[in-house]
């Protein structure tokens, strides 16, 4: 099929409200940041096509609202979704605090999922709270890759999305493998139960 | 249902099976019959029920207790339309007949079908210009997708329909793609005609998977219906959102919000309906730019969602939902813009299903009064809402007042323009007529061309005859002139006219009361003798038609062709004769007949009695030339004319009016 992208994922930035989740959207698809700017369409969901191994990559970046109170309502958000950030504020430490709740909130939502944490804020050294030493601690726990990023001097943001869309690649591309090797079963699956179906329909 | 069944597939086989034993499957749905036995059953039931229970359930020894409810909740529901299609609905379900009605719904579908046209003229609009071949593929795909998820609309669930749509959605993609009849498409215009397959078929269906009988999403509607309007109170503080609610441009653009989202329940198609829901987001999206003045994430554009949803309080909310969810190709709910709003739709509805005192930062008695009604806010939206009409219409008439203002004050201006315009050309024609006047003071007295001519012929006057001599003469000799002298005298206003009589007569010391009458006279007069004087000798002589004329007749005075009145009659100068004897007659006998014309003629023949006898041997002013006025224009000879003019018209009109002059002569006789 002739398309302008081989690969098209859905990726989904969550995090506790404030923590510079729109900022770090904005930066990566616009390479600006909020303070100045003004954009004639929302931020909250944007389309950037990157290229990854010779393979253009669509991406397809959701944002959520991060209040508590919609923390329960959110998981129509997670179909779908290959790639989840989930964003704290390297300045504050509830945010950080929170990130357990997300990634529980994820594993709730989705089976499996690619996953990156990601310290924002990371540009005044005066107001770090969260230390990167017990953050890549928390974050080697849970067995994910950590990104301290600053949205407003554009620091790591390129790379923390190129991370989590090769993430995505891979696992993608390891499915296909999974799946055709299964293929044949599956398609005998398919079609049993679709003769089992036929014969079920009495009128 | 079946698949769900699975299972418990280890009870016994039999039990599967139709009660009736006719070897087909049964369900629970349909107490253990299959659908053939099912049908077959409610019929003999139905017909050992009572009639009426039938066609009012509610009167039916078994109401059911939720119906009434449901009955009171429909009443509620604003739309009307929505209100009898439900009813209809409530009525199927009430009797538990779904299967009864199946056929009448196939019938339907093929009988009328109000969109069937449209689509199919929207279609060859579109695709119109493609193969037959394709054209026909697209519709068979359509047709036999229609008819498949028609047979099964009654058999199966809801969400086994959906899946049986997706599927045949992703049938048809591959088909799309991998058929050689399409392989020419590019893939805009594919994945167009696989939309149009979408929404052919859902358009088609849709009142038979929107909201169906067999699922309660009415009553979901119902009932988030319901906690809407028990959440008038919430406002944009309550959800931590920054609309600001009294600002007019924001109030705006949250109304069209609402009005968007209210679109979405009269289109049909799953993407339509997607499609209102992501211009009310744009709108929120929109509202929001306008009250924070930058970016919007998804931290505020929830909340803002959320308000326009408890504002808007849409028709069967929950219907669209679950709809679009069911039946919109799934991948488009899962990616893109429709599908990122959709999702925030539902999440806003789901906040709105499962709101508590928390999620709105209250104490839990102050939400509790909120919504028991015991205490109510007026919030700004709320008293906006109120004023609004008042509001709405001063606005409106302020702009009017204000466009109103800057046209007057640009008619104004164009007034004034317009007025120097006018003055400037009032002064440029004064300046033209002014240097045309200087340029060319002598070419509107042609009256004095003759004036030569009378000059050679002075020393000859001193007679009448030599004045009619010279008239002739005159007239031969500025034949030119004389074409221009009608024009003159004709176009002449009234005032030369009478000036230059007046000061004809003050000449002659002839003042005549009659002097406009001798005015008109004289002029209808000129333009009879301006004929003749254009023609020959013959005629100017004819124009001695005069009294003079009685006293020395011409011989030429014979007949004139020419004359009004010698035109009618052959002998002219019998009249003459009588005439003059009339003229002698005192006025006081004639003034019996009354008639203006003779009274004139009376007095002004008097009068002419006695100047031609004290003038005729007087100066050449005096001789009195009865030659028509536009030949003989000088003023000397005017003097003469003129003072006899006066006299001159009535003449003719005497002798054309033989018989006033036979009665008068009877008279006299």
């Amino acid at each position: 099929m002739a398309r302008d992208y081989d690969h098209l994922f859905k990726l989904l930035i969550i995090g506790d409200s404030g923590v510079g989740k729109s900022s770090l959207l904005l930066r990566f698809s616009d390479n600006t940041f909020t303070g100045s700017y003004i954009t004639t369409i929302g931020v909250d969901f944007k389309i950037k096509t990157v290229n990854i191994d010779g393979q253009k990559v669509k991406l397809q970046i959701w944002d959520t609202a991060g209040q508590e109170r919609f923390r329960t309502i959110t998981s129509t958000y997670y179909r779908g979704t290959h790639g989840v950030i989930i964003v704290y504020d390297v300045t504050n430490g509830d945010t950080f605090a929170n990130v357990k709740r997300w990634l529980h909130e994820i594993d709730q939502n989705c089976e499996v999922v690619n996953r990156v944490l990601v310290g924002n804020k990371n540009d005044t050294p005066d107001r770090k709270v969260v230390l990167t030493e017990d953050a890549q601690r928390f974050a080697d726990t849970m067995n994910i890759q950590l990104f301290e990023t600053s949205a407003k001097d554009n620091i790591n943001v390129e790379e923390m999305f190129m991370a989590i869309t090769r993430l995505v690649l891979r696992s993608k591309l390891e499915m296909k493998e999974r799946q055709n090797e299964h293929k044949d079963i599956v398609n005998l699956k398919d079609k049993k139960r679709s003769s089992n179906k036929n014969k079920t329909k009495c009128c | 249902m079946y698949a769900t069944k699975q299972p418990s597939l280890r009870i016994n086989q039999a039990d599967l099976k139709c009660k009736n034993g006719c070897g087909y499957y049964g369900t629970a749905n349909w107490n253990g019959y299959c659908s053939v036995c099912y049908r077959n059953a409610m019929e003999i039931e139905r017909q050992n029920r009572p009639r009426s229970s039938q066609a009012r359930p509610e009167s039916s020894k078994n109401p059911v207790s939720e119906f009434t409810k449901f009955e009171e909740k429909k009443k509620q529901q604003t739309d009307k339309k929505t209100k009898c299609l439900k009813n209809l609905t409530v009525f199927r379900k009430s009797s538990s007949a779904a299967d009864y009605v199946k056929p009448e719904k196939h019938i339907n579908r093929r009988q009328v079908n109000p969109d069937a046209d449209k689509l199919m003229t929207e279609f060859l609009c579109k695709y119109g210009h493609f193969e037959d071949n394709l054209r026909k593929d697209f519709l068979k795909c359509v047709h036999h997708f229609t008819n498949q998820l028609c047979r099964e609309i009654n058999v199966k669930p809801i969400d086994e329909l959906a899946e049986t749509a997706q599927k045949f959605y992703n049938l048809y993609n591959s088909r799309v793609n991998s058929n050689p009849l399409y392989q020419n498409l590019t893939p805009e215009v594919k994945a167009d005609l696989e939309d149009f397959f979408e929404k052919h078929v859902m358009i088609t269906l849709y009142s038979w998977l929107f909201c169906p009988s067999s699922t309660n999403d009415e009553e979901k509607d119902l009932s988030i219906q319901d906690r809407i309007r028990k959440l008038t109170w919430v406002n944009a503080q309550h959800l931590d959102c920054c609309i600001s609610e009294t600002s007019l441009e924001v109030r705006d653009l949250v109304f069209t919000a609402i009005t968007d989202l209210l679109g979405m329940d009269s289109v049909k198609a799953p993407q339509e309906k997607l499609q209102c829901v992501v211009k009310c987001c744009r709108s929120v999206v929109e509202v929001l730019q306008q009250c924070q003045g930058g970016p919007v994430s998804a931290d505020e554009f929830l909340p803002a969602l959320i308000f326009v949803v408890l504002k808007a309080n849409p028709a069967r909310l929950k219907s669209n939902i679950l709809y679009v969810t069911r039946f919109c190709k799934e991948a488009r709910l899962m990616q893109g813009e429709g599908g990122y709003y959709f999702t925030n739709l539902c999440c806003a509805v789901s906040f709105i299903e499962n709101l508590t005192a928390e999620s709105l930062n209250l104490g839990e008695q102050e939400f509790d009064d909120y919504m028991s009604g015991r205490v109510t806010t007026v919030s700004a939206w709320d008293s906006a809402l109120v004023a609004c009409e008042g509001m709405h219409q001063l606005c409106e008439h302020l702009t009017l007042l204000k466009a109103l203002k800057e046209q007057h004050v640009t008619i104004q201006e164009e007034k004034n323009k317009l007025m120097e315009d006018i003055k400037e050309l009032k002064n440029h024609i004064k300046s033209e007529v002014a240097s045309i006047f200087e340029r060319t003071p002598l070419t509107i007295k042609p009256r004095k061309t003759p004036l030569p001519c009378q000059a050679d012929s002075k020393p000859s006057t001193g007679s009448l005859m030599a004045n009619v001599a010279l008239a002739m003469q005159s007239a031969d000799k500025s034949k030119l002139n004389l074409n221009i002298t009608p024009c003159i005298t004709a176009t002449i206003p009234e005032k030369v006219l009478e000036s230059l009589n007046s000061s004809v007569f003050d000449e002659c010391n002839l003042e005549s009361p009659e002097d406009n009458t001798n005015i008109n006279a004289v002029l209808s007069k000129v333009n009879y003798e301006i004929d003749f004087s254009d023609l020959s000798t013959d005629t100017s002589t004819a124009e001695g038609l005069t009294p003079d004329k009685r006293i020395s007749p011409t011989p030429s005075f014979t007949a004139d062709p020419f004359s009004p009145i010698g035109a009618n009659c052959c002998v002219t100068q019998e009249p003459l004769i009588p005439l003059s004897v009339p003229l002698q007659m005192p006025s006081g006998k004639e003034s019996e007949r009354k008639q203006n014309v003779s009274v004139f003629e009376d007095v002004t023949d008097n009068q002419e009695e006695e100047t031609l006898l004290d003038k005729l041997d007087r100066v050449q002013d005096t001789p009195v030339t009865n030659l028509p006025l536009p030949l003989n224009p000088t003023k000397t000879e005017y003097t003469g004319f003129s003072k006899q003019g006066s006299k001159i018209p009535s003449i003719p009109c005497n002798t054309g009016d033989f018989h006033s002059l036979e009665t008068s002569n009877s008279k006299r006789d």
